[in-house]
């Protein structure tokens, strides 16, 4: 049994137009998958019937064996967690501690082991300094760090995030990202939603999305062989991958000004 | 528009500051209570100075809390002209005949070019306009000659004068200890010690920590709100837009182009938001632990002994 399990999934705002189709995906525990696709895709409504915000018009998904309904979603809340795009909009407390402490207020976790677990987590993603400072004084990137120690302090074994990092600068988001390597490795289940090749190629396992159906699904080496599967997607690849797959070992210097002259100006 | 500070709080050390906000919510309405039981200007003049020693001892500035009370003053003057103009109790203190005359009427007109000319002194403002009702008034009562356009009788009773001191000195009293709360206690420490003060009211079905949460997420988003209000402004502006010249109209159409993009913002931030605190396990009326907790101390039982007493001794001077 799948830690995750998506059977047959379609999901639909209307009734008439599928914006999921017949979707089917088993992650296990403890894997870092990376969800790419471009805008429109279905990557984030997928996202979002994974933490029972939307409810699939057709088929199932079960985290740790149980489906979610109405009646679970409590209980499904408590093993996955989100970290959404915009750091502004999920900031809930007034303060970095009020907020980290939601989620645990939610869970009635008791005030001793709130404070023990918000010094713990806090000074995990290299906040604690900030306990008492407000939202408004603080950067995206400390913002988005601030909402993964409130998912952490509630102790769920998965994480989504859907475009974390799309509104940090680039020091931001590899700092990031930095993190988020760190917590797989701690055996947390990680989804990462992105439209970013170079942020995907991080995870492990790559699933594209493209017009509501995964169109492929496998360990990024081997998806990495078949940059069709990409350019069909309407993704682009970073151009340092490009290089390396288009040109041998032996290529010249030459070869070399000549691929960057034309990828770049003769497009 | 980073670190805005909302309300009058203002950080600080001093018991005041150490104090349960609960203390001070029902310590502010009590003592109110009690200045409004006194009668007479001496009483008021002793609550007045037990006011400022406290406020000494609580090491706050008296100058910052005078400050605070700016914006009220106008409702001060306003209350004390009130009184000697219309109250017309006891024996006459002050009789006099004003003359609306070419003199007065030019000494008028000199007198307030002089003033706006000085306007400029934003820190006598307050002597600069008492100035310039004392000019009015002698140039209305001694500068007579010239065509007189009308004339009336001014008079001032003593009761008049004793009525506006007390009315006055007794505003400054109450504007200083809702001063004191706002200035010494923080919003969200304000809306938590409501909410713990509104639990009972729970039996009649009103939810008060959902209350409370609806207020400190205004709060909270109250300096992101404005930062993009002035993103959108700013927008604008490098299109075109003047937010400052125009006609009355232009300047409220002008505000609606700038109001709908907000509003549509606002909605789309209160659906994400919506949509984090459900994924973090939120359910309203769902029984939630709290991270934030009242405690009450010391300081607030040596309070609470000081507002029993001084309720208690403003009883007995009202019935005595």
């Amino acid at each position: 049994m799948s830690h995750i399990d998506i059977r047959d999934m379609s999901f639909t705002y209307t009734g008439k137009r599928m914006i999921l189709k017949d979707i089917n995906l088993q992650i296990e525990q403890g894997e870092w998958v990376a969800i790419l696709g471009h805008n429109g895709s279905g990557k984030s409504t997928l996202a979002k019937t994974l933490v029972g915000l939307l409810e699939p018009a057709q088929g199932t998904v079960a985290i740790a064996g149980t489906i979610i309904t109405p009646e679970t979603t409590p209980a499904i809340r408590k093993q996955i967690g989100i970290v959404f795009q915009n750091p502004d909009n999920q900031f809930v407390g007034v303060t970095v501690r009020d907020d980290i402490a939601f989620g645990m207020e939610n869970l009635c976790v008791s005030r001793e082991e709130m404070l023990e677990r918000i010094a713990f987590f806090a000074k995990k993603v290299g906040m604690e300094k900030y306990l008492d400072k407000e939202p408004a004084s603080l950067s995206g990137g400390q913002k988005q760090r601030v909402a993964i120690a409130g998912i952490l302090a509630m102790q769920t074994g998965i994480m989504i995030f859907d475009e974390a990092t799309s509104m940090l600068d680039p020091y931001a988001r590899e700092d990031l990202m930095k993190y988020i390597r760190q917590l797989h490795q701690e055996g947390l289940t990680i989804i990462m939603i992105t439209h970013e090749i170079e942020e995907a190629l991080l995870a492990d396992r790559l699933v594209i999305m493209k017009e509501g159906k995964i169109f492929a699904d496998g360990r990024k080496e081997e998806l990495l062989k078949q940059p069709e599967v990409f350019a069909q997607s309407a993704l682009v690849m970073p151009l340092a991958l490009q290089m390396a797959m288009q040109l041998d070992d032996e290529a010249t210097f030459g070869e070399v000004k000549a691929f960057l002259w034309e990828s770049t100006f003769a497009k | 528009m980073k670190n805005i500070v909302l309300g009058q709080y203002l950080p600080g050390q001093g018991f005041f500051y150490r104090m349960d906000p609960r203390t001070k919510i029902i310590g502010v309405i009590a003592l109110m209570v009690a200045i409004f039981l006194l009668e007479t200007i001496p009483q008021l003049l002793i609550a007045l100075a037990i006011g400022v020693v406290c406020m000494l001892l609580g090491r706050l500035s008296i100058k910052r809390i005078a400050k605070g009370m700016r914006p009220l003053f106008i409702l001060l003057i306003f209350t004390f002209f009130f009184q000697i103009l219309f109250n017309k109790e006891g024996s006459i203190l002050l009789q006099e005949t004003l003359t609306i005359s070419l003199a007065s009427i030019g000494a008028i007109i000199a007198l307030t070019i002089l003033w706006r000319l000085l306007a400029k002194l934003r820190r006598f403002r307050f002597l600069l306009l008492l100035g310039y009702l004392a000019g009015v008034y002698f140039s209305l009562a001694y500068l007579a000659y010239g065509y007189t356009f009308a004339s009336f009788v001014f008079t001032v009773y003593e009761r008049g004068v004793e009525m506006s001191v007390f009315v006055v000195i007794r505003l400054l009293v109450i504007i200083t200890l809702s001063t004191i709360l706002t200035l010494t206690t923080k919003p969200t420490d304000l809306t938590q010690g409501l909410e713990s003060l509104m639990r009972p009211l729970k039996v009649i079905g009103i939810r008060s920590d959902e209350f409370a949460l609806i207020i400190s997420i205004s709060l909270r988003y109250i300096p992101t709100i404005l930062d993009e209000a002035n993103k959108i402004m700013a927008a604008q502006a490098s299109r075109g837009a003047d937010f400052l010249q125009g006609r009355l109209k232009d300047k409220i159409r002008q505000i609606i182009s700038l109001l709908v993009p907000m509003f549509i913002i606002a909605f789309k931030r209160s659906e994400d938001l919506a949509d984090a605190m459900e994924t973090r396990n939120f359910i309203p009326g769902m029984k939630r632990t709290r991270i934030s907790e009242l405690a009450f101390g010391k300081t607030d039982i040596l309070a609470t002994l000081f507002i029993v007493s001084s309720l208690a001794a403003s009883i007995v001077l009202r019935v005595l």
